[in-house]
């Protein structure tokens, strides 16, 4: 019974995924292209890599505290703070619902013994063999055939520079860069950098809600509007149309162990710090998307001049800061 | 502009000058330059390759000390939930919650070593709130590490949120304490933190 939901859910995505045809082609999973999307379990825990759909609904937190309460008053000057929800961007307000609840714990369980007991020693053992400057030019090539996914995701959202940023990049990086393996077009001279945009983020930007909270095995966080997001995106993903199948899942699956070795660590470091891991990587995946969509591109960031102090505003192509608030 | 470019840098050099004589004008020092003096000390210890693990952890939880309000930085984390604890469990709150994110924080600094920190600026969030925006250079790639502060009653700037790769380190927490307290009491709460610090120490 539990599955019902599940599958209905994944139905729907699939439905509307095609609805989309290509021209809604855009990235499947993603988030960050540092590190691909969804390849099994890797994806599970880079927060960057999954779509999910979240939903805004205001911090609960907001009604119950006022600042009228007496005993902050002792406090001082402070004492008209409200640790509400006042002065915290609406990003990390976010919550979504979780209906799902019991299935996504049991998932999250899946994908961490996944990492811990598959991929994370494959990972180690194949850092052992490769170096880490190999490994990070192995990152780049995958990240510029992904190319298409920010471009098309660009366009769909009327980010035009951003489109023509992922389009000089993909030309300087696959030439002058070998094949991408390196990623000249975004170093200090050319400052091209990379818009991380996906159909999930495009999505969002034209009003999508995130819906509720999805843990896929191997793919990790989501929610149905990031699943249709990487349904998407698989279809502008060159690695995508690889055949025969076994051919596309050994790519896909080596790119997975090489993110993972880039990022052994990460996921460790955030369920330790974690009171109930499975809440903070929940609460992680909703601040990072959300603050994904409210962003357009990547924000880049020339610090002018070393003067301390001195705000040096973001400047470059394509860069336009997520309005402060 | 450059007339006050001249100032900011001697504003720096005056303030590292008292700083090296022993006293301490921090009250001088913009949100930015303070957050970049704490960072500059963690830095300082990472890199120093003749120090003991042990001594490192020890001179950064002084540094911690200095960069944090641990109390600010509990109210943030538990927001309204804030009011729900008694003063006697808050004094049990702070430390426990200190245990917590200096073993699981300080096992990840002290991984790294090789990072360039790079200030960006500072924006302002509210009244006596500034972001600091930094970001974590590494080979592969750029982390976004924004620090909070706000004024405390001395005029320091102290740090009371961490958004790391746009993650709020505080609303994350509360995420977790709003769950826990919608089904729990403080005091199970605490004992949930009790556990985790005799976990980390085994």
């Amino acid at each position: 019974m539990k599955f019902l939901p599940l599958a209905l859910a994944l139905f729907a995505s699939v439905l509307v995924g095609c609805a989309h045809g290509p021209q809604a082609v855009s990235s499947p999973v993603l988030g960050g292209e540092t590190q691909p999307p969804a390849t099994p379990a890797v994806a599970s825990y880079s927060l960057e890599q999954h779509p999910a759909s979240l939903q805004l609904a205001q911090n609960e937190a907001a009604s119950p505290a006022t600042p009228e309460e007496p005993e902050e008053k002792a406090e001082g000057d402070e004492s008209d703070f409200d640790y509400g929800t006042e002065d915290v961007p609406a990003a990390e307000q976010v919550t979504i619902a979780d209906p799902l609840e019991p299935f996504n714990r049991a998932m999250f369980t899946f994908n961490d013994r996944l990492y811990f007991w598959v991929m994370k020693p494959v990972a180690q053992g194949y850092s052992a063999v490769l170096p880490e400057p190999a490994r990070v030019s192995v990152g780049n090539f995958f990240s510029n055939l992904r190319s298409p996914i920010r471009l098309v995701n660009c366009l769909l959202q009327a980010h035009f520079i951003g489109a023509a940023t992922e389009l000089f990049r993909f030309m300087l990086n696959s030439t002058i860069g070998l094949a991408g393996l390196f990623d000249p077009a975004g170093g200090e001279e050319i400052g091209l950098v990379r818009q991380d945009e996906d159909f999930g983020q495009t999505l969002g930007s034209y009003g999508v809600g995130q819906g509720f909270y999805i843990v896929w095995p191997f793919l990790g966080p989501s929610s149905p509007r990031d699943t249709v997001g990487m349904i998407g995106d698989y279809f502008s993903y060159p690695i995508s149309y690889l055949d025969p199948w076994y051919v596309w899942i050994g790519v896909r699956g080596y790119q997975a162990i090489n993110d993972t070795s880039l990022q052994i660590g990460d996921y460790e470091a955030i369920k330790e710090a974690a009171i109930d891991p499975y809440l903070a990587v929940r609460n992680a995946y909703i601040q990072f998307r959300q603050k994904k969509v409210e962003e357009r591109g990547a924000t880049i960031q020339r610090p002018g001049p070393d003067i301390p102090g001195a705000g040096t505003p973001a400047r470059g192509v394509g860069s336009q800061a997520a309005p402060q608030q | 502009m450059t007339g006050k470019t001249v100032i900011k840098r001697l504003v720096v050099v005056v303030s590292l000058l008292l700083l090296v004589l022993g006293a301490a004008p921090v009250q001088a020092a913009t949100p930015l330059e303070t957050v970049r003096g704490e960072v500059n000390k963690v830095l300082e210890v990472l890199r120093n390759k003749s120090l003991k693990e042990e001594v490192k952890r020890e001179k950064l939880r002084v540094i911690y000390g200095e960069m944090f309000d641990q109390e600010e930085l509990s109210k943030w984390c538990l927001g309204p939930n804030w009011k729900k604890l008694s003063e006697a469990q808050r004094q049990e709150f702070l430390p426990l919650f200190q245990q917590v994110l200096e073993k699981t924080y300080g096992d990840r600094i002290l991984a790294y070593s090789d990072e360039k920190i790079v200030f960006d600026k500072e924006v302002p969030i509210a009244k006596n709130r500034v972001e600091v925006k930094t970001r974590a250079v590494t080979k592969s790639k750029e982390i976004p590490m924004h620090y909070r502060v706000f004024q405390d009653k001395s005029g320091t700037w102290k740090v009371y949120d961490v958004v790391v790769e746009n993650v709020s380190l505080v609303m994350n927490y509360r995420s977790q304490f709003n769950e826990i307290l919608a089904k729990g009491t403080p005091d199970e709460l605490l004992e949930i933190l009790r556990k985790k610090v005799k976990s980390q120490k085994a």
